[in-house]
């Protein structure tokens, strides 16, 4: 049997020999026109949770035809389209029906793996109005973007070699690596023995979990995008309140408190509400995702300026005094002394509240921002399984977890550099460590007594080693 | 000023305020309350230029809260004061300009603890001042050398002992050229070891002509440095006198009870 459109190909790329294809075209056209006339060519989905076709990934390609007027057909030959891949694996299935009713009929058929050909001979020709049905397993279609269609020639019952036209089109997704990745799953052995876990299947499924990583990425960075571009934004903002709110001004302290006030006194959701569906009432359009920058800076403003005010509350009257008694004026004092100071102790609970923020950007799935979480929601939605959740879940805590690390270390060095100052506790600890050393000396002098000098460059150079004395 | 009425007559001193010509630091009838709470009363008294006073009194008698209105940190509540001349009470009065020129040193240190010691001492040179960065640190350097802590210059606060805190604040103090320096405590938070160092410096500072008001526990540097000793109690200037006339003769009952309780 020959594969006509393999033929063909050749011919065309043959450049010298144009005329001869379209004589040879020409020349196979009947002049009765099309007799076995495909009217269906379709491919399942092969890709997890959409209804893709992918190329290059095996999947079941049916193509049916009608027999037509005065025609009898002893045999089709399919050609897939260059690119596709049949294997030894790839079988087929062909069934016969004349209206609604099946014909038994004996047919052979045969893969050609090599020519990307389906042959099937019949025992008996078919007849007219009869309709072909001929479905191949484990077929893959060419891996590009676009349309693909089905050729080939058939026999009639004389021989008489003819030309199929081209069938309705496929179309085709050319397959992602994370999908070649799932259909290499498929096949593992220990894939399957842990999807029989119903807990794992339903949880922690490994062809999802590959499938759901590419969509997730770009939830993930687009929850990193507000929560980058929120952040910031509320630091000015709760700076500014924390000003107002230890002004000295009557008013500007009522406002500042107001809004602290009503934004950590109402749930961030019914903000986001708020915003997403009264700002257009008032018509005011947003673009989506400046809008939910703006209502989480907003939001975090207001726990901002709650940290802010504390922070510099917090550092010692003292401070300010010893600036102000240098002449320097208010807002020197506040830039040069106090703001850095607040600034270190701050950072941690800035951390936390940078954590918290990035949580908080799931909330805006609600509205249909697209985030991670509206991300995974509908991948879950589309497969049933609750393992994009789960992969969901890493994607946050992959920020979350070392950030909260941090937040640990920090803390940590803050406290310690806090016993760093002038209070007297801290020196009778010294006091303590001194002693050690002071022993130390006296161990290895003569008399074991130890000079105050002796004690004095132990404990200068414990310092100028950094060493606390705790 | 002589014939201000105090309540305590007794304890009018000799060597009084009308003595000092061209005084460096006025205080004229100053009174000072914390709502009901009258923590100074009608205190009078004359500084003069390079003159070392040492203020004793029982703790709350409002010791620190006079020096604070020297320097405006408290806003007096009646009377006047002046420096050099200049009625710093009055409304509208630059504050800050005024501050360049009287130094204090505080009994908490309150360095900067985010920056080295010389930086410390730079800060407000550069902002108040406008001195070079270059400037800056050359006077910065020369008043740690004074202090005895060249070599701690790029040390943090927290990596000095708590003498030589007080003394890069000193340093911090002098930095700024002042004419008037106020010291409140400046050695009580120190362990007793490292008191003598703070102690030397002020004793030097006031070698060199520095004007002083020293508020301070220390008696034997009150005897051996002051010009002069004032003795406050509940606001009241109870007792004033050279060292040997409120040490070794007080007058008032109060003052030989405190100095009773002292010794
Ligand atoms: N900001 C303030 N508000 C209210 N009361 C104050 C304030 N500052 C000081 N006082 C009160 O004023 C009184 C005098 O305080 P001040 O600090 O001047 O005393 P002192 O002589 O320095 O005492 P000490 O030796 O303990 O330092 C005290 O009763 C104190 O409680
Ligand atoms: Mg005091």
């Amino acid at each position: 049997m020959v594969c006509m459109k393999e033929s063909l190909k050749t011919l065309f790329t043959t450049y010298v020999r144009w005329a001869i294809v379209l004589s040879l075209l020409l020349y196979l056209v009947p002049a009765a026109g099309w007799a076995l006339t495909s009217d269906t060519a379709t491919a399942r989905s092969n890709e997890t949770s959409t209804s893709n076709v992918l190329g290059g990934v095996p999947t079941r390609v049916t193509w049916e035809a009608m027999v037509d007027k005065g025609e009898s057909v002893a045999a089709v030959s399919l050609q897939f389209p260059e690119g596709s891949a049949l294997t030894e694996e790839t079988t087929v299935r062909v069934t016969v029906l004349d209206g609604t009713e099946r014909v038994d009929t004996d047919s052979t058929a045969t893969v050609d793996a090599g020519a990307s050909c389906v042959n099937v001979e019949f025992a008996q020709p078919l007849e007219e109005g009869h309709r072909l049905r001929i479905e191949t397993y484990d077929a893959a279609l060419p891996n590009v973007e676009g349309e693909v269609t089905l050729a080939g020639t058939y026999q009639r019952d004389d021989g008489e070699q003819v030309p199929l036209a081209d069938s309705p089109a496929i179309k085709v997704t050319s397959a992602s690596p994370a999908q070649k990745i799932v259909n290499w799953l498929d096949e593992q052995p220990w894939v399957q023995a842990w999807n029989s876990v119903p807990i794992l299947r339903l949880f922690l499924n490994p062809q999802l979990v590959v499938s759901s990583i590419p969509t997730l990425v770009v939830g993930w960075l687009l929850s990193l995008m507000l929560v980058l571009l929120g952040f910031p934004l509320a630091i000015p903002i709760g700076l500014a309140f924390a000003f107002m709110k230890i002004s000295r001004s009557r008013i500007l302290h009522v406002i500042a408190a107001i809004y602290t006030g009503v934004v950590r006194g109402t749930p961030l959701f019914l903000q986001i509400y708020i915003a997403f569906f009264g700002l257009p009432l008032m018509g005011i359009k947003l673009n989506d995702y400046v809008l939910a920058v703006l209502v989480l800076a907003f939001n975090s403003g207001a726990y901002m300026c709650e940290i802010f005010r504390a922070g510099i509350q917090s550092i010692p009257k003292g401070q300010f005094e010893a600036s102000r008694s240098l002449g320097m004026n208010a807002v020197q004092t506040m830039f040069s002394v106090i703001i850095p100071q607040t600034v270190r102790r701050v950072i941690p609970t800035m951390t936390s509240e940078f954590i918290l923020l990035y949580k908080d950007t799931s909330l805006l799935a609600a509205v249909g921002v697209m985030e991670l979480m509206l991300y995974a929601r509908s991948l879950v939605a589309n497969t049933g399984n609750m393992t994009p959740y789960i992969v969901a879940a890493l994607f946050y805590l992959v920020v979350t977890l070392p950030l909260i690390h941090v937040v640990g270390i920090l803390e940590k060095k803050l406290a310690l550099s806090d016993e760093g100052g002038a209070d007297t506790k801290k020196r009778k600890n010294r006091r303590g460590a001194y002693q050690q050393m002071a022993e130390e000396i006296a161990g290895g002098s003569d008399d074991g007594s130890v000079s105050y000098q002796q004690l004095a460059n132990a404990v200068d150079t414990s310092y100028a080693h950094g060493m606390k004395g705790d | 000023m002589a014939d201000t009425p105090q309540k305590t007559a007794e304890s009018r001193a000799d060597a009084g305020t009308s003595s000092v010509t061209d005084p460096m630091i006025s205080i004229q009838h100053l009174s000072k309350h914390f709502g009901e709470l009258e923590v100074l009363r009608d205190v009078n008294i004359d500084i003069a230029r390079g003159e070392v006073v040492v203020v004793l009194g029982p703790s709350g008698s409002g010791k620190s809260t006079m020096l604070r209105c020297i320097n405006l940190l408290e806003q007096p509540t009646g009377g006047k004061i002046f420096i050099e001349g200049e009625e710093i009470t009055a409304p509208k009065v630059n504050v800050d300009r005024l501050r360049e020129r009287v130094g204090m040193v505080f009994q908490q240190f309150n360095l900067f603890p985010h920056l080295s010691a010389k930086k410390n001492v730079m800060l407000a040179q550069r902002k108040v001042l406008k001195r070079s960065a270059a400037e800056a640190e050359r006077v910065a350097l020369e008043n740690l050398a004074r202090v005895g802590l060249a070599d701690r210059a790029d040390y943090m606060p927290s990596q000095l002992s708590g003498g030589q805190q007080q003394r890069v604040a000193i340093a911090r103090a002098l930095a700024m050229d002042p004419h008037v320096m106020l010291f409140d405590e400046a050695t009580s938070a120190l362990d007793p070891e490292l008191v003598r160092g703070v102690l030397d410096v002020m004793r030097g500072l006031a070698e060199g002509g520095m004007t002083m008001v020293v508020v301070t526990h220390e008696m034997g540097f009150a005897r051996e440095v002051a010009d002069r000793v004032i003795f406050m109690e509940e606001g009241y200037v109870v007792e004033e006198g050279t060292p040997e006339e409120v040490f070794d003769h007080p007058k008032s009952d109060r003052t030989k009870d405190f100095l009773g309780h002292i010794q």
